[in-house]
């Protein structure tokens, strides 16, 4: 079984890199922690980077995660070989690039695109946002998924991901105690859902919601509040059309031996206990 | 020497009711169970609803044209003393007679005007209900909290209330002077204005939830939000304002601070941001609007 610790970074190609650095900046909150030609690495919390803008097309993104030593990433390489997954066993420069020691790159069966990393750095001095959004860290991330159950079962069972909660049939999972660090979404092609980052209070939330109306971002879900894990959320558009959430409060799992997924409607207020509906821009 | 200790205590008790002047009763008395959630009590005269234990903290008013809160007063003597200071101070002030007592469900009363034009009932024992408050909706509604007040006469309006009513100021943002009288940080807010009334009468409720979802709640019936939600910096407590019948505006707050016994009043500079800490704006309150200074 691949064992996923964490999550550690998001890639995410960019046809304009200037526009992409407002945005994280300006508007979400991130820290520059280095800046080149062709890239752009931000950071949320006491990584060098957990997000990675780089020229390119914004269909281009991949999701890393994790593992504990090389020893276990050449073990997961192998497991998603003889699942038939293609996998990139990354060179020096690659690893560079995602500032990390080794990583295999793969395909999850949707399609989207996933790496496994071994030591991604951490940054010696303290992250310091540049704007008061009270951003904590780089926290989960959303995945398009053409069938759930087929996704779940390759998460939970190829990796070692377990199933919290289901909304109908969408898969809140996680890795460790946080209650997600994965959720599946129904999707027509491969691709990154959402990203999230967790802010420090209810209020960071609700301050946000201001502030990102203020400067005319479409915020598409929210505020909120999601009877799964108990966040109270905010979701809006960044460049390339991705979505970004800041929440705060997701409920830890507490006994991992005797928690049971609960099974949560496929209905409105499955998604927000508020009464925010989703998808409409404002 | 411990000053607190030696100073009388405040006569005021609590906050009992608002008795909100309408012309057109039914209208608002579907607006205070259908949106409010507050549950209406059955009443040969009035129309009278409860919002927590008391036997009621709302009646609308269809014979006069202004509206009056009721304060408790600790007992006859405190009143008495009251009355005397009202006069000397050359403030309005009439004894209810029994029939108005019997409609406020109190057992003595003393009206008062202040310099603004502002009518408040000091009354004595009033009615509290054997049953528990059963809402009409699920709100989460605790209880009647605080109210907000016009004046257009400050100075005058702050002497009735702290010098002769013996409340404190708790913190002022601009003009707006938070009043208290128990342990929260205020349950009057008195907002320069040009004509005397009721800004907003504000309801406790249970949790931020509650407020959110009320949010969604007025909007989706296409109840215009005023103000939030929000959190006033002052007082800490997380509000939404909005609109009701007749341009009455009305509040849910949660989390309203309680008073520190060190707590010496602070001022908040005239801005939105001291309004609410969030960043709402405030739409179509003018005293809120001034109080921001926009």
């Amino acid at each position: 079984m691949i064992e996923l610790k964490d999550l550690a970074y998001v890639r995410l190609g960019a046809s304009d890199l200037e526009d992409a650095e407002s945005f994280a900046t300006r508007i979400l909150g991130l820290q520059i922690g280095e800046q080149t030609a062709k890239s752009l690495y931000l950071r949320s919390d006491d990584r060098a980077h957990t997000l990675c803008y780089f020229e390119g097309d914004p269909g281009d993104q991949t999701v890393a995660f994790e593992v504990e030593d090389e020893g276990k990433l050449a073990a997961a390489a192998t497991t998603l070989d003889a699942l038939g997954h293609p996998v990139h066993i990354g060179n020096a420069t690659e690893c560079s690039l995602r500032k990390v020691k080794a990583f295999i790159g793969f395909k999850d069966p949707t399609g989207n695109q996933i790496e496994l990393a071994v030591r991604p750095e951490r940054s010696g001095k303290r992250y310091f946002a540049s704007r008061d959004a009270g951003i904590t860290g780089f926290s989960h991330v959303g995945l398009n998924s053409t069938d759930p159950a087929r996704d779940e079962l390759f998460w939970t069972k190829v990796c070692n991901a377990r199933v919290s909660d289901r909304i109908g049939d969408i898969a809140l999972m996680r890795v460790n105690a946080i209650h997600h660090t994965v959720a599946l979404a129904p999707g027509s092609k491969p691709g990154i859902h959402h990203i999230n980052h967790q802010v420090e209070s209810n209020d960071d939330v609700l301050r946000s919601y201001y502030h990102l109306s203020g400067e005319r971002v479409p915020i598409v879900f929210g505020p909120g509040r999601h009877p799964t894990s108990g966040a109270r959320f905010l979701y809006f558009l960044g460049p390339g059309e991705m979505v970004f959430e800041y929440s705060v409060g997701v409920d830890e799992i507490e006994d991992e031996d005797t928690h049971r997924p609960r099974q949560f409607g496929f209905e409105p207020s499955s998604l927000c206990m508020w009464g925010a509906k989703s998808g409409r821009p404002r | 020497m411990n000053m607190a200790a030696t100073l009388p205590r405040s006569p005021l008790i609590q906050l009992c009711y608002v008795r909100l002047a309408v012309r057109q009763p039914q209208p608002a008395a579907a607006f205070a169970t259908d949106i409010l959630g507050l549950q209406p009590v059955p009443d040969k005269h009035a129309l009278l609803f409860r919002s927590d234990e008391r036997y009621h903290t709302l009646c609308l008013e269809t014979d006069k044209a202004t509206s009056s809160i009721g304060i408790e007063i600790a007992d006859e003597a405190a009143l008495g003393r009251l009355a005397e200071a009202l006069k000397q101070e050359g403030f309005a002030a009439r004894e209810a007679t029994a029939e108005e007592c019997a409609r406020r469900f109190v057992r003595g009363a003393l009206f008062v005007t202040d310099a603004t034009g502002n009518e408040i009932e000091l009354v004595l024992r009033p009615a509290q209900s054997g049953r528990r408050y059963f809402p009409s909706r699920d709100a989460g509604v605790t209880g009647l909290q605080s109210v907000g007040l016009r004046s257009r006469a400050l100075n005058d309006d702050l002497r009735l209330w702290t010098v002769i009513l013996g409340a404190e100021v708790s913190d002022r943002a601009g003009d707006v002077s938070y009043l208290r009288f128990d342990q929260k940080h205020h349950r009057i807010a008195l907002y320069p204005s040009d004509r005397a009334g009721i800004v907003y009468v504000s309801y406790g409720v249970e949790s931020l939830d509650a407020i959110m979802q009320s949010n969604y709640f007025v909007q989706e019936r296409q109840i215009k939000v005023l103000h939030g939600p929000g959190r006033e910096p002052a007082s800490g407590q997380i509000f939404l304002r909005f609109e009701g019948p007749e341009g009455h505006v009305f509040s849910y707050a949660y989390g309203l601070n309680d008073i520190r016994p060190d707590h010496h009043p602070r001022q908040f500079s005239a801005q939105p941001s001291s309004l609410c800490e969030w960043g709402s704006e405030c739409q179509d309150i003018p005293e809120l609007q001034l109080a921001s200074g926009r």
